[in-house]
């Protein structure tokens, strides 16, 4: 199935507005919820469960300048077992956010089930003094099911562009067939991983120094028999932190905490987390 | 490709070229204090280690070799690579080899504000050295610095090094052919991260 959902925040009588400008099924958002600051918060939802094989979908997110955005999904994003005969799932989302606007992209963890072969694509565009908040969550497959790394292939293509500079760029190919992943030069013997970001183009070198210290406090608090996470300033405009461990409920909490430190000393403003079921 | 022009490759690709490499363990050191990395994995290390992180810089290396602009192939390297330290580290090396081979060979060759892959691509299109042998040369003399790196982390002899580094060729020709930017080396990148936090170091990366 192809589909794509198209929405654009706008600002409107001082307070952040969704307009959507394509939704096919099995896309579906309900509403914008009002949220602090006059931001909006929206529900990404997959009325089909998850990513079937041979879907190709696509998200488009347009941030006007000035708006404020929440963007958060239902629940996991479940990748389906490949289908003989069918494409290989796609998913391409694409971000821009305007001039002094606010984006933060908290969706729950990537689980690609046994057999999976998709490509994720997150291409992201910060204008002037947009700032933006994300984080993603890689699970090894569906636990409960006692799969772990079952999947057939994983591309995920992300870049984040600030301003025009490169910040971000990742390629990453997951083959467990071919290049397992419980070693030391990928990921040891962690089975989850987690990666946040937060960015602001145009904000001083300075402030990512510093942030990366503070961030570090958080990543050696949240480090321990089941965790380890550690934080650098990107190549510009931001900072990054990853993580690495045993279960996705080890993340949570840290996530949380890095945003909630990131976005106090980025907008002097307090994380919210979204309204949902958790 | 003439004698001259391999002996000169051969100089610039010497491990103990003085452009300050052996102060870098690339986030090494923070798995070695962590006994992540041992004398009996560090071969199998290496070799996933080509695979990942050695297939993406031949393939920035090649690009410049071929003529790609070497400051946007070096903007684009550095957003892969998200942890600072050995971010930071390849563009020192990049530039203290820069200044290097402008020095030896008198001439303006190479910018002095790129990551060392790139530069080493572009000395080697310089020498009119085939790209796979500059490919080969760079990786040889990345992983035989990263060993060099070991034998002071790691109870690791110079004959144990030497047959890990003689093991490794077919993993350093496979590398060098590769042909797609990919790199997944999150446990690598995440001591990197963590290399600043460790009380004893021994190196700047």
């Amino acid at each position: 199935m192809t589909a794509r959902l198209a929405l654009r925040f706008e600002v409107a009588g001082g307070r952040t507005r969704v307009r959507v400008l394509q939704q096919d099924p099995p896309w579906k958002i309900v509403r914008a919820f009002p949220c602090a600051g006059g931001g909006a918060l929206v529900h990404l939802h997959n009325v089909s469960g998850g990513v079937l094989a041979g879907d190709c979908l696509s998200l488009d997110i347009d941030v006007a300048p000035r708006a404020r955005v929440q963007l958060t999904t239902t629940g996991a994003t479940r990748l389906y077992r490949h289908q003989p005969g069918a494409k290989e799932s796609e998913q391409t989302i694409t971000i821009q956010v305007g001039e002094d606007g606010l984006l933060e992209y908290l969706p729950d963890p990537l689980i690609p089930f046994a057999g999976a072969r998709h490509t994720q694509r997150i291409q992201i565009s910060l204008a002037p003094g947009a700032t933006l908040f994300g984080w993603e969550t890689l699970a090894p497959g569906r636990q409960a099911m006692g799969e772990q790394f079952a999947f057939d292939r994983l591309r995920i293509e992300s870049c984040v562009r600030a301003d025009g500079r490169l910040a971000l760029s990742e390629n990453i190919l997951l083959d467990p067939s071919r290049r397992p992943l419980p070693v030391t030069a990928r990921m040891g013997t962690h089975t989850h991983l987690a990666t946040f970001c937060a960015l602001c183009a145009g904000a001083s070198e300075s402030l990512w120094r510093d942030l990366e210290e503070s961030l570090n406090q958080v990543a050696a608090g949240n480090t321990h028999s089941g965790a380890i996470w550690g934080t650098s300033t990107l190549a510009s405009d931001g900072v990054i932190a990853r993580g690495l461990g045993g279960s996705g409920r080890n993340f949570r909490a840290a996530l949380f905490e890095l945003w909630r430190t990131a976005k106090s000393r980025v907008t002097g403003e307090e994380a919210v987390p979204p309204r949902k079921v958790y | 490709m003439d004698s001259t022009s391999l002996l000169r490759l051969l100089q610039w690709a010497d491990s103990a070229v003085p452009i300050g490499a052996a102060a870098h363990s690339f986030g090494l050191e923070t798995l070695a204090a962590e006994d992540l990395l041992d004398p009996e994995t560090l071969e199998a290390f290496l070799r996933d280690y080509l695979e990942e992180a050695g297939s993406m810089e031949a393939v920035f290396l090649q690009r410049a070799w071929r003529g790609d602009n070497p400051r946007i192939l070096s903007e684009e390297l550095g957003a892969r690579k998200p942890a600072r330290e050995p971010r930071e580290g390849s563009l020192k090396l990049g530039r203290r080899f820069a200044e290097l081979v402008n020095a030896v060979t008198g001439a303006a060759i190479i910018p002095a504000d790129i990551h060392y892959c790139v530069a080493f691509g572009l000395a080697g299109a310089m020498l009119s050295v085939p790209k796979d042998t500059v490919t080969l040369a760079y990786l040889h003399q990345s992983v035989a610095g990263l060993l060099s790196a070991c034998q002071r982390l790691l109870p690791l002899g110079q004959v144990a090094a030497s047959k890990i580094l003689w093991n490794l060729k077919p993993a350093i020709a496979r590398a060098a052919v590769a042909e797609e930017v990919a790199c997944f080396t999150p446990l690598l990148e995440v001591a990197s991260m963590r290399h600043g936090t460790l009380e004893t170091r021994l190196f700047i990366s």
